[in-house]
This record gives C-alpha cells, sequence and structure tokens, in this order.
C-alpha cells in the first residue's frame, strides 16, 4: 500500500508542473516542423495521403465502394496512429529526458505527461481530416459523436499506465523499445485497423481478446454514428483500475531508481 | 531557510555494460541459472559512489568539496541537488536547489534566444510571465543584443555560454550547487561572469562548490568537506581541511 501511494504522490506531482511538461510538449511539435514551409500541416497532409492511398487498395481488395470503407479506414487510422505513436514514444520517455532528469529533480510522471501531450497534440493536427472525410463521404454523423469525448478519455488513461511502466523498464533494459515496437506492428494487423470488426464473428478472439479493439471501438463507432458495444468499455474500465494499480506499485518500487540507469 | 541534513547517505550505482542492459540476457540468466554463467562476465557491477556520508548545514554555510577525481564529489552534488536519493540512509534537503553543473541543460538550439530564456524560466520552475521578467535582466548581462531573437544554433560556442551562463544565473535559489567555476567568455566577460557568479553565492543561503582549485575554495568558503573513495574524510574549515588533504596528496598539482 506504501508503494502505491508513493505512485500516486510522484503521478499528481507530475500533474502539478504541468507548465512544464506542456512547454516541452509544445516546443516538440513546434520543433520538429519549424523550418518546413508548410509547417505543422505536415502532419496532416502525409495521414491524409496514407488514407486515401490505403483506401483506394483496400476497397477494392474488400470489394466495397470508397464511400462505404473511407469513413471507417481513415478514422482507425487516425487513432491508431495516437495509440501507437504514444505507447512507442513511451519507451523513450525518461531515456530522452536523461539530461534533465540528472540535473533537476521531477516527478518521473512529468516525461510521460509530455510525450502524451506531444501525442495529443500531433492527434489534434490529423483530427482535421475527419470532418472532411465525413463530408466527402457524406458518412452520418448523430449525438452518438458525443460519446468520442468520454471513449479517448478512458483511452488515454489506459495507454498513460501502460507507456508509465514501458518508460521505467525500457530504462534498465535497452532491447524493450524494439520489442514493443514490433508488438506494436503486429497488433497494427489483428485489430481492426484495416479491417471492419463486422467482417469478423462478434465473439471472434481479436476483438474480445485484444484491448486495441476495444481501444478502437469506444473511440470509432461514435465518430461513424454507431454506439460503442458496451462490453468494450468494461474492457477498459477493468484494464484501467487493475493496470493503473499494478502500475502505481510498480512505479512506487521502481521509479526513484530510474535516474540510476540512464 | 534552507537546511541540509544527511544521515549515512550512500549511493551505489550499477554500472551495466552491454549485455546487463539486455532483457535477453537477464532473462537467461534467471532462468537458466548459474550453469551457463561465465565467471568473467561481469555484466552488472556495483560501485558504491558515497558511502555513509552525515553532516549538517545551516544557513550561511558556504561548503567547498575537495578530493581526487572518482572521490564522490559529484555524486554527492547530485544528491544535494535531489537528483540522486540515497539508495541508503537519509537526505532530507529544505529550500529551493538551483545547480550549475550543465548549463546547457535543455537548450533548444532551434530556437530563438528569447524561446530559450523563457523555456528555461519555466524548467527552474517560474511561471511564464516570472520567466519573461527575466529577460531584461539577462538581455544586459549576456550583451547579445539582437542575436537574442536569432535560433541559438547560430551563435558561437562563446555567445551560447554567454546565454547559458546568464540564464543559470538569473534565478536566486536557496540552495546553491557549483561544479568547478566556469570562466565564461573573454576577459572582460569572465570579469563579469566572477561579479555575477558571487552576487548570486552571497544570496543563497546555502552554497555548495566542487572545486580543484584550493584557492578558490579557500576564497568564497567557510567551511570544507573532504572527499576520498565516496567516503566523508574531514568536515572544517578550509585551511585545516586543505592542508589535510595535501598532506595526504603527494601530487605536485595539488601543492601549487
Amino acid at each position: 500500500m506504501g508503494l502505491v501511494l508513493r505512485g500516486a504522490a510522484d503521478v499528481v506531482g507530475g500533474f502539478g508542473v504541468w507548465r512544464m511538461w506542456w512547454m516541452l510538449a509544445k516546443n516538440d511539435v513546434v520543433r520538429r516542423y519549424r523550418r518546413s514551409r508548410v509547417g505543422q500541416l505536415w502532419l496532416t497532409l502525409s495521414m491524409a495521403a496514407l488514407i486515401f492511398g490505403m483506401g483506394a487498395v483496400y476497397a477494392s481488395l474488400f470489394g466495397t465502394s470508397m464511400a462505404d470503407y473511407l469513413p471507417h479506414l481513415g478514422t482507425s487510422l487516425v487513432l491508431w496512429g495516437l495509440i501507437a505513436s504514444t505507447i512507442t514514444e513511451s519507451c523513450s520517455g525518461f531515456t530522452d529526458n536523461e539530461n534533465i532528469i540528472r540535473q533537476i529533480s521531477l516527478p518521473r510522471f512529468t516525461y510521460l505527461l509530455r510525450t502524451i501531450a506531444r501525442n495529443i497534440f500531433v492527434f489534434a493536427h490529423n483530427l482535421i481530416i475527419l470532418p472532411i472525410l465525413y463530408l466527402l463521404t457524406n458518412s452520418p454523423i448523430n449525438w452518438a459523436a458525443l460519446l468520442f469525448i468520454p471513449g479517448l478519455l478512458i483511452v488515454i488513461a489506459n495507454i498513460a499506465w501502460i507507456g508509465y511502466i514501458l518508460a521505467i523498464v525500457s530504462a534498465r533494459f535497452r532491447d524493450i523499445p524494439q520489442i514493443v515496437a514490433s508488438v506494436i506492428q503486429i497488433a497494427f494487423f489483428i485489430s481492426p485497423v484495416v479491417f471492419k470488426p463486422s467482417q469478423l464473428r462478434f465473439d471472434h478472439p481479436v476483438l474480445v481478446l485484444n484491448p486495441f479493439a476495444s481501444m478502437l471501438d469506444v473511440m470509432r463507432e461514435p465518430l461513424l454514428g454507431n454506439l460503442p458495444s458496451a462490453s468494450s468499455y468494461l474492457i477498459l474500465l477493468g484494464l484501467l483500475i487493475v493496470g493503473w494499480g499494478l502500475t502505481l506499485a510498480f512505479a512506487g518500487k521502481y521509479s526513484h531508481r530510474v535516474v540510476y540507469w540512464l | 531557510m534552507a537546511y541540509i541534513c544527511l544521515e549515512d547517505a550512500s549511493v551505489e550505482l550499477a554500472v551495466y555494460n552491454a549485455r546487463g542492459r539486455a532483457l535477453k540476457s537477464e532473462l537467461l540468466r534467471r532462468t537458466v541459472g548459474g550453469g551457463l554463467q561465465d565467471a568473467r562476465d561481469n555484466a552488472v557491477q556495483v560501485v558504491k559512489a558515497l558511502s555513509q556520508v552525515s553532516f549538517k548545514a545551516n544557513d550561511g554555510d558556504r561548503i567547498g568539496l575537495v578530493g581526487g577525481n572518482g572521490a564522490g564529489k559529484s555524486t554527492l552534488l547530485r544528491v544535494l541537488s535531489r537528483v540522486y536519493p540515497p539508495t541508503s540512509g537519509r537526505a532530507i534537503i529544505e529550500g529551493r536547489v538551483s545547480s550549475l553543473i550543465d548549463l546547457s541543460m535543455g537548450m533548444d538550439t532551434d530556437a530563438t534566444g528569447y524561446d530559450n530564456i523563457e523555456m528555461r524560466g519555466i524548467m527552474l520552475g517560474l511561471n511564464r510571465k516570472q520567466a519573461q521578467a527575466l529577460i531584461p535582466d539577462i538581455e544586459e548581462f549576456s550583451e547579445l543584443g539582437e542575436f537574442l531573437s536569432l535560433p541559438i544554433r547560430t551563435y558561437s560556442s562563446g555567445m551560447m555560454l554567454r546565454l547559458a551562463f546568464a540564464v543559470s544565473t538569473a534565478v536566486h535559489p536557496d540552495i546553491l550547487i557549483i561544479d568547478e567555476i566556469i570562466g565564461a567568455g573573454d576577459a572582460a566577460f569572465a570579469e563579469k561572469a566572477q561579479k555575477r557568479l558571487h552576487s548570486l553565492i552571497e544570496k543563497a543561503s546555502i552554497m555548495f562548490l566542487a572545486s580543484h582549485d584550493n584557492a578558490t575554495i579557500e576564497r568564497l568558503c567557510t567551511r570544507t568537506l573532504w572527499m576520498k573513495g565516496g567516503k566523508l574524510m574531514m568536515d572544517g574549515t578550509p585551511d585545516v581541511v586543505l592542508a589535510a588533504y595535501k598532506a595526504d596528496s603527494p601530487d605536485e598539482r595539488l601543492q601549487a
């Protein structure tokens, strides 16, 4: 219990120094595109190119029309981008901030918040594509879209604990980031990003045992005018509670040692 | 008021080689057991960088740290700046700490001088307004003029150092930690830098200075700690401690 409290103090403290991670995250995005003419639009343009390129190929592979397939693919890719890049970048959450960690003492969760905030900023840029896509394809939008916000929050809360654990173990074992990168790569193909969940039986293990499927479900379906399944919420809520419980104990035990591993 | 109390504080650093860094070899070690282990394979070595150091420091203390290379001075400074939590023992540090160990921490070479000032201010715990309030002082001290609105990658290394030094010394901490006095830039600027550093030291409640230059220690400090092999050998007034330290190290450089 003491460990959990110590971990919780670290997380709360991380939110406390919001100025720091907000500034660092903002600067990360600005720096990436500072010297290019189109600036931050690059993010959006490359995502749009990916959506239309893949859309053209897979719509004909699956034998459906672009109008039917593009909203699904576009939404999924944008959302997947958030999930995948936040998790992979979390691995270097501490190693990338080595020079700061070795000089000033801040709650460790600060650096995770930097990674998460940066990815949300990038995600916000990509999100602009979706309304345009829905207009072009005449995709229905209804009140269910409001469920996107709680969906996004519960997904980010889950990614945050996964990222925190990964950041700690990646500081100690430097081969973890490569392992995570390949796991995420595999997860892309077995999660309903390219294909639609309706193309599988509703209780197919790829949809039930794969938390990424639930994450996509609670964010994507509201945007496409459908209701997410209740089981997705239950899975994510369960993961959230168990995951954060474990993470706080783990962080309480190991996060102060991170500086010695850098 | 600032206060520091170390009780038997020790720091054990694990030094990993490439194998100790890999999850694969860790798993092999745990599962396969000792059978496959090579006696010469020191994947993880433990170094006792600081061993059972105890002392107290109060308001007004100007403390010099002396000792050879690898004596644990920098490790102790890191403990004092709350970066290294002691692996055993206790360290109570009350007051706002600022260290001049790595002046260029968190500087973004693609951002302008002004942006960097603001960013560093926020890293030092200020809000945006307070950070912007540092600008006039830094403008005046660094003498960088219009260069401050250019990205700092266009700066010469001397200009970069001026900016880093100006920003690092713009905020007055309770506990000031210095690893060697830095001479910044040309002679005229170096003199200005010394002045600024001295006023920073004067305003600090407690100051720690690790240095190989005994004259500087004698000039600036009222108390001296002598470190050797991670242990605190002696704690007393500079003349007494420096005499003992010189007597212990026959190296001629230190006699100078």
